[in-house]
């Protein structure tokens, strides 16, 4: 390409970039909304029918999106209610427990493998991927069998034990993939500052890769908070159930569903994890694009 | 602790949810000097307050033996009973004694403690116990559950006799009245009838509610329907009775027929969608115990002052009632056998069963022909007498029926959780094969599940 | 390289405050042993919560109906001879991979559309759009379930407003199966959205400026630039998603029961209804290792590729 032909083409190129740009936005924000309200919906219908009686969500009468009489009751009903809030402190308890130990687990686990290149850390590299492949609704029973054989059936420290099988592995991997992509000029200087492997841990590759740490947490919290095959098998009293097994299990009796609670229910369980997103998720970008740029 | 229980108790009630029943930490009784401790898992009753009855008994059997009885309440829903009996049979630990839903007894008879004692002396005070439960329980000649009162449900009809007047031209109170008579055109009400009302109010906008997926209610009432017929799928040692039997044929062809007056998609609905159906005024008839219409009363109350309880309609071989018994089992590796034993044989003693009874608004049925004569049956209302005839009466001229029977329970259960009998219509109605087709799939599929 | 540099480091260290070490205190700082150390919490979970209940389970499938007798594969043959398993294994299949196809485009079309914004609007549209994610699926799995409702769908009263029919969402065949796909797409699509987002936020905006003056197009730039700097993070959501969704309980349970006619069962959920529910827990286990020996396949080929990836970063 020539200078001469180069310079008029970046000129006409400038001016349709911009509206290019436009277009792009344009684009963007339709698509967003389409996104948004597809998103939304089923949320907001939940919203809807928790703020109604059950004699209006049992009338077929009027339309199903709007609300006659709205009551808190449901949820006044659910916030009173002892054994709710029991479900609640579980569900905060194991989950703050087990991200704790997956961070642990994994950032230990994914340093060495990233750094420490030892026999056999390609297997287990890859290995620790493969054990998603065998599905909880397998692993229970055999599981039922450890967690029982250790007295911790119908206790949150059966959940503690078993939960991190579902969050270990993608932290680990998630955090390989960050300190792989940490460069190695950093440690060399670190080994030559006399830094021995565990500061070289915590003082740099953990600052450094707080980003991914941020992600590795959301990841651990969001699955942990969510888990339903494993407490449904280990957990039958209602005074050791998290959020989501309690909420189904108490609120649903067969054939008749409190659909006005459920929903409640349903809704005060997505709480935590939106205020644990809407904290994190800045951390979590911003230092994922900053990190980007330092590399 | 007692305050908490209160002011929990208080919460509970004015909170006006289903979320009231069950939710109660289990009862423990910590008496002096204890003879030990029972667990017992029971099925977590969907009326609320159903499961307060045997709370109190358990208070009160254990204050008199000195044994500390825990019980724990566990929902069918999500499975989590069953999953319960699973893991603790395979890992031979839990609880010592636990609900067991149909053919789960069949399939853990080895892992359960024989309870022929308990069962003898009931039976020599009450008389027969139900014929089904017996089948159910009893393996290689052995008792190893006691039929439970709690959970037990008919799934007779739940009729809106307003709707099923105006449309069918039946009047189902003057048929089936609340005493112990038959009124005009019991006699008639087939299944045939059955089908021409259906049909009628489907056209007047009000289909039967009648679910066809793989849930209980529907397995319920097709096996139902198949035993009036004399429809049997395979033989007590569980081979196949399929190829050439007309009835069977006939039956299928009933319940094809049947399936073509019913909302589009009951080919999904679950144990819940009968309710709503019924619940939400569009359905003139559904085969449900009397939740629904409990929870029409509490929602939709002029719907619930129109509705009537009646027998479910004849076959050719005779009238049938759906019938889903839970038992309650003794695991062989519990530590307090005897106690265990002892408590069964206390909740089903008369007067405690109808205490559970009362408690489940007439919901629970006793396992003893001898107990369905309980006055929450007649009082029950509105209307007045709607649930008279929930229990099998000596005057519905009727047998309780389990999909399925004869065959062994290890081959019925895996035909009852995979629902043969109504996919077998649904491939027909449905899928658009013929009937000797999906007869030839049910063989095929049982054939296949009898391997191994 | 590494072995190396430790080498020249230790005799720098000042003697004061390394005593001097015996066999043993070298062994303990020799790099593998370390490294051992620090993968032995993650080992221990993974062989005694995962590698030796899974080896218990294979045990399992190899058993007869009653657990008494050794009968080798013969519950997967049984299996594949089963009319009902074989539409299981279709309707997996077809479940998982519209499923995760749907989900990472919908995530990188949504991840794409987010990066065009400027920063500051970005966070509530983030915000708006991982509510689905947020929810624990067991529940809001219930809310669709409330909206599909033959009787109550609000999703057919809006059909009916606008002038559509009334679809029996969950009732016939297909539509159950759009239904279990829709639910499972809303629910996971977020997450695709956002682990794109943060890989996209890595993509240095230097290379899309040069690649604009070197005239690329918009397409030329995906097709060049940004494919190429994500292509780890897609494999690894993708394999990750194919996984979790091949697996996938909670939303059959709720939605469907597998139901109609076991048309919408996958492989976890007819697990559940043949082991547990009907107790026969080999051929359950059976069920629920079919996928193993494929997807093993599939994962150690696309983790491979991730691995020489990351060397070649490095």
């Amino acid at each position: 390409m020539s200078a001469a032909s180069m310079v008029p083409g970046l000129g006409r190129r400038v001016g349709s970039l911009r509206s290019e740009r436009r277009w792009a936005l344009i684009t963007a924000y339709v698509s967003l909304i389409i996104a948004a309200i597809v998103m939304l919906a089923p949320p907001l219908y939940m919203l809807l029918t928790s703020l109604k009686t059950s004699a209006e969500i049992a009338d077929l009468g009027g339309n199903p999106w709007l609300i006659r009489t709205p009551t808190l009751e449901n949820y006044t009903a659910l916030l009173g209610n002892e054994m709710f809030r029991g479900f609640f402190i579980n569900s905060i308890l194991v989950t703050v427990m087990v991200v704790i130990v997956t961070m642990v687990i994994s950032v230990l686990a994914a340093f060495a493998l990233a750094r420490m290149k030892f026999w056999g850390s390609q297997v287990l590299a890859t290995g620790v991927f493969l054990t998603y492949l065998v599905p909880d609704t397998l692993l229970f029973i055999p599981l039922y069998q450890i967690v029982g054989g250790l007295g911790l059936l119908n206790s949150i420290w059966g959940l503690v034990l078993v939960y991190p099988t579902l969050t270990v592995p993608f932290c680990t991997w998630i955090m390989i993939g960050y300190f792989a992509s940490i460069p190695k000029e950093l440690d060399e200087a670190a080994l030559i500052d006399g830094a021995n492997w565990m500061q070289m841990l915590t003082r740099i590759f953990i600052p450094v890769a707080l980003p991914g740490i941020i992600a590795a947490t959301i990841f651990a919290f969001t699955v942990s908070w969510a888990a339903f095959v494993y407490p449904t098998a280990f957990i039958t009293q209602p005074d050791s159930m998290p959020l989501t097994i309690g909420v189904v299990s108490q609120l649903i009796r067969g054939d008749t569903f409190a659909w006005g609670q459920l929903m409640a229910g349903a809704l005060l369980a997505a709480l935590p994890p939106v205020i644990v997103y809407a904290f994190l998720m800045d951390y979590y970008i911003a230092g994922l694009t900053a990190g980007a740029t330092k590399g | 602790m007692t305050k908490n229980g209160t002011s929990r108790r208080n919460v509970l009630r004015s909170g006006a949810g289903v979320a009231a029943a069950g939710v109660l930490a289990a009862p423990m009784v910590h008496a002096q000097g204890t003879a030990g401790s029972l667990r017992f898992a029971f099925w977590d009753h969907w009326v609320p307050g159903g499961n307060d009855a045997l709370k109190e008994l358990a208070t009160k059997w254990g204050e008199q033996k000195r044994v500390t009885v825990s019980l724990d309440f566990i929902n069918t829903t999500g499975n989590q009973l069953q999953l319960t009996a699973a893991a603790q049979a395979q890992s031979r630990s839990g609880h010592d004694g636990i609900s067991l839903t149909p053919w789960d007894v069949g399939a853990y008879s080895d892992k359960l403690e024989p309870v022929d004692d308990v069962i003898g002396r009931l039976v020599g005070k009450y008389g027969p116990i139900n014929p089904v439960a017996e089948f159910l329980c009893k393996h290689g000649g052995k008792w190893r559950g006691v039929p439970a009162t709690s959970g037990t449900q008919n799934k007779p009809a739940c009729v809106r006799f307003d709707l099923m007047l105006e449309h069918a031209g039946i009047d189902v109170r003057a048929m089936w009245p609340a005493n112990n008579t038959r009124g005009p055109g019991a006699d008639n009400w087939t299944w045939e009838t059955f089908v021409t009302a259906a049909e009628k109010c489907h056209k007047a906008g009000f289909s039967f509610g009648l679910p066809m997926g793989q849930f209980s209610d529907a397995v319920d009432w097709v096996g139902a329907l198949f035993a009036g017929y004399g429809a049997h799928i395979t033989d007590a040692t569980g081979k196949p009775t399929i190829r050439g039997n007309a009835k069977l044929k006939t039956a299928i062809e009933l319940g094809v027929r049947l399936s073509r007056f019913l909302p589009s998609d009951v080919w999904a609905w679950d144990d819940a969608s009968n309710n709503r159906a019924l619940i939400s005024g569009r359905s003139a008839l559904v085969f449900n115990p009397p939740s629904a219409w409990a929870v029409a009363k509490r929602d939709a109350p002029q719907v619930a002052e129109k509705c009537w309880t009646i027998p479910m309609p004849a076959g050719p071989e005779g009238r049938f009632l759906a019938y889903l018994p839970f038992t309650t089992g003794v695991w062989a590796f519990g530590r307090n056998k005897t106690a265990a034993k002892e408590f069964l044989e206390f909740i089903t003693q008369r007067e405690n069963a109808e205490a559970i009874t009362n408690k489940s608004g007439g919901y629970d049925i006793p396992p003893f022909a001898s107990m369905t004569d309980f006055k929450v049956w007649e009082t029950t209302s509105p209307p007045v007498g709607t649930i008279f005839n929930y229990p099998l009466k000596p005057h519905h001229q009727a047998r309780t029926s389990i999909a399925f029977e004869p065959a062994p329970a290890e081959l019925a259960s895996q035909m009852y959780i995979q629902a043969l009998n109504t996919k077998v219509i649904a491939r027909v109605a449905q899928g658009g094969e013929t009937v000797d087709q999906a007869m030839a799939w049910l063989e095929r599929e049982i054939n296949n599940m009898r391997r191994g | 390289m590494a072995p190396d540099s430790s080498a020249a480091v230790a005799p720098a260290r000042p003697p004061a405050a390394r005593p001097p070490s015996n066999a043993m205190k070298r062994f303990a700082r020799r790099r593998s042993t370390i490294a051992f150390l620090m993968t032995l919490p993650l080992i221990s979970v993974i062989a005694g919560l995962v590698a030796w209940p899974a080896s218990y389970a294979i045990y399992l499938a190899t058993l007869n109906r009653r657990m008494t007798a050794f009968i080798g594969l013969e519950n997967f043959d049984i299996l594949l001879d089963n009319e009902t398993f074989r539409a299981v294994i279709w309707q997996s299949c077809f479940f998982a991979i519209t499923a995760v196809l749907l989900k990472a485009l919908i995530g990188f079309w949504l991840a794409h559309m987010l990066h065009h914004l400027p920063t500051k609007g970005q966070r509530k549209w983030r915000g708006m759009l991982l509510v689905p994610w947020v929810i624990p699926p067991a529940l809001s799995t219930l809310g669709w379930w409330w909206m599909f409702d033959p009787s109550y769908s609000s999703i057919n009263y809006l059909l009916n407003a606008i002038g559509g029919p009334s679809i029996p969402w969950l009732g016939s065949p297909w539509w159950a199966r759009i239904s279990v796909i829709i639910v499972n797409v809303w629910y996971g699509a977020p997450f695709f959205m956002i682990m794109y987002l943060a890989a996209l936020k890595s993509v240095p905006e230097q290379l899309y400026e040069a690649a604009a003056i070197d005239g690329a197009s918009g397409w030329q730039g995906l097709r060049h630039i940004t494919l190429p700097m994500m292509q780890n993070i897609i494999s690894i959501t993708v394999l990750f998603s194919l996984i979790v969704t091949f697996a996938n309980y909670d939303i059959v349970r709720v939605l469907t029961n597998g139901g109609p006619r076991d048309l919408t069962q996958v492989f976890a959920s007819y697990a559940f209804q043949v082991g547990v529910l009907s107790g026969n827990i080999p051929r359950g286990a059976a069920v629920s290792l079919f996928m193993f020996p494929l997807l093993a396949f599939i994962a150690y080929f696309v983790l491979k590729g991730v691995n020489q990836r990351n060397k070649e970063m490095a």
